[in-house]
């Protein structure tokens, strides 16, 4: 190929260069960028934490506000998108955004209400996750959904056990 | 940032990655993204160089030749973190054979050398698209802002 058909090519082919941070980028169809927490539908279960490979996400209880946390971490994040696969309310939504770069760290952080134990007063769960599992079973076990897992337990065998000359 | 507002020339280093982000940066490189309108240039030592280009979790294998790289580098110098692996740790944060991200190193500058943090800019990613890391190279350039900043929600 001579020098003036290389010339040739280059004009037909044109400016290929992108002019990035000045122009809107295009990303495909599929690309998983950063997930969208819905704080209006989030019931605090953890399932998200409970998948998540690098822990991203975290669940913790802050017993002493009462409150259960559900912390992001986007800079540990692999955007492998299975938190939001496996979220039973849809709250989580694998966006297409990838300008994630920063100089601060940046944390999403959801704080729930915990909902305490009627028995024993030990927080054990969030509101919104009893009211959703209430939604579930529906009627039928409304006075045991209210204990901790403990209280719930010994309150079935109690059920069980007739006592015979004393007190269980 | 504005010593950095002219031409950065980069070192980049790889402590321990799995290679998608250095191919990553290699697309930022080619004419299609062409990263060189920025006046950004690999260069083959961190002597040249005034800002370094670190991917990969940082493993304890590689930890003193970060240091080496970090400490070769001329003031004022930056550094760019590729990658969730050196942002925060990604998946290797707790693993026995890394450090798990830049802080720690950091943390391991300020107690072992006193030397104090670098600017630095994170681009996290696994791998970043190269728009990802052209966005985290123009935010050290002070040509875009942080889109993101820590959110705290409160719900009943």
């Amino acid at each position: 190929m001579s020098r003036l058909s290389w010339i040739k090519k280059a004009l037909e082919v044109g400016v290929v260069t992108r002019k990035y941070p000045f122009e809107h980028a295009e990303v495909p169809e599929g690309s998983r960028g950063l997930p969208e927490f819905d704080s209006s539908k989030c019931i605090g279960c953890s399932a998200c934490a409970n998948v998540c490979t690098p822990d991203a996400i975290r669940v913790v209880d802050d017993l002493n506000e009462g409150v259960r946390r559900v912390e992001y971490f986007v800079g540990r994040c692999i955007f492998c998108g299975r938190c939001a696969e496996v979220c039973p309310v849809s709250a989580i939504r694998i966006t297409k955004e990838f300008e994630l770069a920063y100089k601060d760290e940046v944390r999403f952080i959801i704080e729930l209400k915990l909902v305490k134990c009627s028995n024993c007063g030990k927080p054990f769960t969030t509101t919104r996750h009893l009211n959703h599992v209430l939604g579930k079973v529906g009627e039928g076990l409304p006075e045991l959904m209210t204990l901790c897992p403990d209280c719930r337990r010994k309150s079935t065998v109690n059920s069980f056990i007739t006592p015979v000359g004393g007190t269980v | 940032m504005s010593v950095y507002r002219r031409s950065i020339w980069v070192f980049h280093l790889n402590t321990g990655s799995c290679n998608a982000c250095d191919i990553e940066i290699l697309d930022v490189l080619t004419p299609y993204h062409d990263v060189e309108r920025f006046g950004i240039k690999l260069v083959a030592s961190p002597r040249h160089a005034d800002a370094l280009l670190l991917t990969g979790p940082i493993t304890k294998e590689s930890l003193p030749k970060v240091i080496d790289a970090l400490l070769a580098v001329p003031e004022p110098k930056l550094v760019i973190a590729i990658g969730s692996c050196t942002c925060g740790g990604g998946i290797w944060y707790d693993t026995y054979s890394t450090l798990g991200g830049l802080n720690e190193l950091y943390r391991v500058l300020k107690e072992e050398y006193g030397i104090p943090e670098p600017p630095t800019v994170k681009v996290p990613g696994c791998p970043p698209r190269p728009e990802a890391i052209i966005y985290g190279v123009a935010l050290a350039l002070g040509i875009v802002k942080q889109k993101y900043s820590t959110t705290k929600v409160r719900v009943e």
